[in-house]
C-alpha cells in the first residue's frame, strides 16, 4: 500500500507540469501575487550534495497555488525526499498564505506571509533555511518519525526599480512540537527580464521570455542563540524561461558558503498556469444543471 | 380590466421589450452594459501627464496585442470589451483617458475592484499594451458591425 502511494506521489511529480512570466527566485519572495480564479500547478526539486561524505538527497514537492484575490494567495505543498543509498518517504504538507496590505504599487511592497506546517525532520525541500544548521547524517528511518508541526511568518519587501525585482524576507519559524525557541532566517533576491519589449510573434527562445536573477539565503540562528554561529547560507544564480503562455521552467545552482551548508543545492521547477480556473469549475457546475 | 390598467400594462411591456432588446443588442455587441468606473481609482497628474515612449513605434503594437491575449482576455475578453466581468476597454470613457492614465491603472491594477497590478510586466510591456489598448476600437468594429456609428 505504502509503495502504491509512493508510486502515485511520483507519477504525479513527472506527470504534472509548474508559473507564467514566473519570478527566477525559489526561496525568495516578490510581492507579485498569483491572478484571482487562476490556479498554478507546480513541480520542484532539490537535489542536496552535502560536504563532508553524508549522503546526497533528492526532494521533489508539488505546489498548488491559487489566488483568492488581487490581494489574498493561497498555496499548498506536497513533499517527499529520497536519500541515496537509504529509502523514499513523504515528508509532509505545508499551507501557505500571502496578503497584502497596500493597494497601489510603492516603492517598497510589503506582503504578509503565514505558513503552517505538517512536516517530519526528512523534510529536505529547503523551501527557507532558518535557524541552526540541520544534520545531514540521520536516516530517514530516524528522522521521519520525528514531526514537526510548525508556524512561519515572513516579512516580504519587494521593489520594482527599472524593471529590476528587489526582494527582502524575514523569517520567522517555530516549531510546535519541539522547544527550539523561534527561529530566523533570511532572503534576498535581485532579478531582471533579459528582454523588455514583447516581441509580436509568439517566440520561445526570444529574450523577453527569460528572467535571470541571484539569491542569498540563509539562517540567522534562534531566540536561544542568535547571530551566524552554526548555521546555513547559500548563494544561488537563478533563471526562469516561459516556455510558453502558461507554463514556465526555472533552474537555480546554490553554493553553500559555510562549512554546516551543502556544497551544492541543484533546484528545478515547472509551473503551469491554468487561467481563468475558478470560471472553468464554475462552468462545470452550471453545464450540470 | 379598466382602461387605466390597461395602459399600465401596455406601458409594462414597452419597458419590459426596451430593456430585452438592449441587453440582447448588448449581448449581440459583447459589451459589459454593467460597468460603471470606479470613482475612486484616479491616477496622480504626474502618470496622467507621462507620454508613451512607444508612441512612435509601431511595430511595438504587435507586442502588445500578444501580451493582451496571454494576460488580460481572462477578464476584459478578446475584443476587450468586459464580457467577463472586468471593464469595457472600448467605451468613450476609458479611450478617452491619457496613455499616461491607462499605464498607471495598468501598472498599479484596482486591487478592491478586481482588476489586478501588473507592476510584474517590464516598464515597456506596459506601454505596449497601452499602444494596443487604442487598437481596440478598431477590433471591436469588425467584431460587431453594429458598434460604427
Ligand atoms: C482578474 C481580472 C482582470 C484581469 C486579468 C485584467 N483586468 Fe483590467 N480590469 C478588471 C476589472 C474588474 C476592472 C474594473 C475595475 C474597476 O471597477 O475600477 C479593470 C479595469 C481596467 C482598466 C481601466 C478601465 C477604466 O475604466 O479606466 C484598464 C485600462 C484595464 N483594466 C486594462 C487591463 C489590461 C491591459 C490587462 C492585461 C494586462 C487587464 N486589465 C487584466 C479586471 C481584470
Amino acid at each position: 500500500m505504502k509503495k502504491i502511494t509512493r508510486y502515485i506521489f511520483f507519477v504525479m511529480l513527472v506527470a504534472l507540469p509548474v508559473l507564467a512570466q514566473e519570478s527566477p527566485y525559489f526561496v525568495t519572495y516578490d510581492h507579485h501575487l498569483e491572478q484571482p480564479g487562476n490556479l498554478e500547478i507546480e513541480t520542484q526539486s532539490n537535489a542536496g550534495f552535502p560536504r563532508h561524505g553524508e549522503p546526497s538527497y533528492f526532494a521533489p514537492y508539488i505546489e498548488l497555488e491559487y489566488g483568492f484575490t488581487t490581494r489574498w494567495t493561497s498555496e499548498l505543498y506536497l513533499e517527499g525526499q529520497s536519500r541515496s543509498g537509504d529509502s523514499t518517504v513523504f515528508t509532509g504538507w505545508r499551507l501557505e498564505n500571502r496578503f497584502r496590505p497596500l493597494a497601489a504599487e510603492h516603492r517598497i511592497n510589503p506582503i504578509l506571509y503565514f505558513e503552517y506546517e505538517n512536516i517530519n525532520e526528512a523534510s529536505r525541500i529547503q523551501k527557507e533555511t532558518p535557524g541552526h544548521a540541520t544534520e545531514f547524517d540521520v536516516p530517514n528511518s530516524e528522522s521521519r518519525h520525528i514531526r514537526a508541526h510548525e508556524l512561519e511568518s515572513k516579512l516580504i519587501l519587494s521593489s520594482n526599480v527599472h524593471d529590476w525585482n528587489i526582494a527582502e524576507n524575514f523569517i520567522a519559524e517555530k516549531n510546535l512540537s519541539h522547544n527550539e525557541g523561534v527561529e530566523f532566517g533570511y532572503s534576498f533576491g535581485v532579478s531582471r527580464p533579459l528582454g523588455t519589449i514583447a516581441s509580436a510573434a509568439n517566440c520561445h527562445l526570444c529574450r523577453e521570455n527569460f528572467i535571470a536573477g541571484a539569491e542569498l539565503f540563509g539562517g540567522l540562528g534562534s531566540t536561544k542563540g542568535f547571530g551566524f554561529h552554526d548555521t546555513t547560507h547559500y548563494f544561488a544564480p537563478a533563471l526562469s524561461w516561459q516556455v510558453s503562455n502558461n507554463s514556465s521552467l526555472r533552474f537555480s545552482p546554490a553554493i553553500g558558503l559555510t562549512s554546516k551548508s551543502a556544497a551544492v543545492l541543484l533546484r528545478f521547477g515547472y509551473s503551469y498556469e491554468i487561467r481563468g480556473f475558478k470560471d472553468k469549475i464554475a462552468s462545470l457546475f452550471r453545464g450540470a444543471k | 380590466m379598466t382602461l387605466r390598467a390597461a395602459i399600465t400594462k401596455k406601458r409594462f411591456w414597452n419597458i419590459f421589450a426596451l430593456i430585452v432588446s438592449t441587453v440582447l443588442v448588448g449581448i449581440a455587441m459583447g459589451q459589459n452594459l454593467t460597468y460603471q468606473q470606479d470613482p475612486g481609482w484616479q491616477p496622480p497628474q504626474a502618470a496622467i501627464t507621462r507620454a508613451n515612449p512607444l508612441a512612435r513605434n509601431a511595430d511595438a503594437v504587435g507586442g502588445g496585442r500578444k501580451l493582451f491575449l496571454r494576460e488580460c482576455t481572462e477578464c476584459h475578453g478578446r475584443e476587450g470589451n468586459g464580457r467577463k466581468r472586468a471593464a469595457d476597454l472600448v467605451l468613450p470613457q476609458v479611450q478617452k483617458q491619457s496613455d499616461g492614465a491607462l499605464f498607471w491603472k495598468i501598472t498599479n491594477g484596482n486591487a478592491r475592484h478586481g482588476m489586478p497590478s501588473f507592476a510584474k510586466l517590464p516598464e515597456l510591456q506596459r506601454w505596449q499594451l497601452v499602444l494596443f489598448l487604442r487598437q481596440l476600437p478598431l477590433s471591436a468594429s469588425t467584431a460587431a458591425p453594429m458598434e460604427k456609428e
